[in-house]
């Protein structure tokens, strides 16, 4: 095997161990999209969700680069990213510049990023899709068969990370699985923003301070961003553990 | 009708609006003009102490909205408890038996089927909307997805009505309502919204609310606001926010 065929394996290895943990979800989608960016070779994944008025929201995003989230969040009513979870198909957009013309707000977004070429894999649930999987290229050109059969892999394994009751037949049971991604989303950014204010750091190393006390603690992620921003966990106490194990290791 | 009419014509309900109790009136009408619904209102709800009707599209929504507080039972309080959907489309059914007391007066005013949806602020259901109709049976398609729809928008006037500082010229004559929702619902103003949290010691829907007032106040998108706040070129004083020089020194 090449060594880039062991780094999948590993990364699809890694991904259902941490299912069949019940890790929390936005940590692995977080996870899945870093790994999406790796193995592809592009410069940013994000993941866009619909909520159930059918605008895109973003779950998780390899990149912390303020233009590209923009342009992710650029999708959330048209865009490449859009198209392809109205249609149900994979959008592939090798050279963003000439295909302007179909998306002129965002393609004037993306090109702040630096996003030459976009493509978009749906998230299929069944007969339904519930979002899809974003990717930029820094460069123009478009992935080869095996890169999006690749990309559609991993688009799969997050929406199976999202729906993880098997049970979850019923539609009504669905969509509030997909609310729950969408609103543990919401509170998990807004702890980041309470440890980044109260610890002055930034919104990466707010994140990381997080996931240390949940883990070290064996606290989901959500809940204890939930404690966080309705007060019952105070930031001090995320913080303090954060510099101790920083100490530690250095 | 068809849903892209739907959709214009609810948030064009909220949009003219001059208060945000107008906004909420205004809201109930539209979902009764434009759903296959008799009737609607619009519920807050905490989850701590305040607790009441807000909108309503007549008397009668009104007075079956009042009843789920007298009996602290019915459909929008579970919808705000459970964080989803609750539909009762037979109430006089034989398996409906979830607010027993509450039924038979909703029964006794006529009215055979309710439909609550949650209102969300700051990913915190604080409220709901409730679609009455007096034959039983399911909503429709199109019903369906412009009560979430009204929903969604309904957590534009519930901002408001949580503060006395927004600025009703200014928010009145702003952008379209969709556009206003769809600026508040972005991982910078998330973001901002946990450092307001922690700044002011206040819920994120509160920090929400004086997010939004702030950009009324200065003519701004909540995402403009969200991004000085990240830069650290607000400072977060409880009663003023005002500039720094510090410049956009960065972080997301």
């Amino acid at each position: 095997m090449s060594a880039r065929e062991d780094d999948i394996v590993a990364s699809f290895v890694s991904m259902s161990g941490s299912l069949a943990q019940g890790q929390d979800v936005n940590e692995l989608l977080t996870q899945l999209a870093a790994d999406c960016a790796r193995l592809l070779d592009v410069s940013a994944v994000g993941l866009l969700l619909a909520d159930p008025r059918g605008a895109l929201h973003v779950v998780a995003a390899s990149s912390d680069r303020v233009a590209d989230l923009e342009a992710f969040q650029a999708q959330r009513a048209q865009g490449p990213c859009h198209t392809c979870y109205l249609d149900g198909q994979p959008v592939n957009v090798p050279d963003l510049a000439a295909a302007a013309a179909r998306w002129p707000e965002f393609a004037a977004v993306a090109a702040k990023a630096g996003v030459a070429s976009v493509h978009a894999v749906p998230m299929r649930l069944r007969d339904a899709i519930v979002g899809a999987l974003n990717l930029f290229g820094a460069t123009p050109g478009s992935l080869n068969e095996a890169d999006l059969r690749l990309a559609q892999a991993l688009a799969d394994v997050a929406t199976v990370a999202l729906i993880q009751d098997r049970a979850a037949a019923d539609r009504n049971l669905v969509n509030e699985q997909l609310q729950n991604a969408l609103d543990s989303r919401v509170i998990l950014e807004q702890a980041k923003g309470v440890l980044s204010y109260s610890g002055d750091l930034d919104m990466p190393a707010a994140y990381a301070a997080l996931r240390q006390y949940a883990r070290d603690h064996n606290i989901k992620l959500t809940e204890l961003a939930s404690a966080l921003v309705n007060r019952a966990v105070p930031a001090a106490l995320v913080l303090d553990h954060a510099r101790t194990r920083d100490a530690g290791a250095a | 009708m068809d849903k892209q009419r739907i959709r214009d014509a609810l948030g064009a309900a909220v949009t003219d609006a001059p208060t945000p109790l107008a906004a909420a009136d205004r809201l109930c009408a539209a979902c009764v003009q434009l759903l296959d619904v008799d009737g609607a209102s619009i519920s807050f709800i905490d989850g701590g102490t305040t607790q009441g009707t807000f909108g309503s599209s007549n008397q009668l929504s009104r007075t079956l909205d009042e009843l789920q507080f007298t009996y602290g039972q019915g459909p929008c309080l579970d919808a705000v408890a459970q964080r989803r959907p609750i539909q009762a489309p037979h109430l006089n059914g034989p398996g409906e038996d979830r607010w027993p007391a509450l039924t038979q007066a909703i029964l006794g005013h006529g009215i055979h089927a309710i439909f609550a949806l949650p209102v969300a602020v700051a990913g915190t259901p604080i409220g709901a909307l409730d679609l009455y109709r007096r034959s039983s049976g399911p909503l429709d398609d199109a019903a369906m997805t412009g009560g979430v729809w009204a929903a969604g928008l309904a957590a534009l006037p519930m901002l408001d009505l949580m503060t006395s500082d927004t600025d009703w010229q200014k928010a009145a004559h702003g952008r379209g309502s969709w556009d206003q929702l769809a600026s508040l619902e972005r991982v910078e103003v998330y973001q901002a919204t946990g450092m307001i949290v922690a700044a002011l010691e206040v819920t994120p829907a509160d920090a929400l609310v004086r997010l939004r007032a702030h950009a009324i106040s200065r003519s701004l998108t909540a995402s403009d606001v969200a991004y000085q706040i990240l830069d650290r070129r607000l400072v977060l004083d409880a009663d003023d926010w005002h500039e720094t020089d510090r410049g956009q020194e960065g972080t997301t």
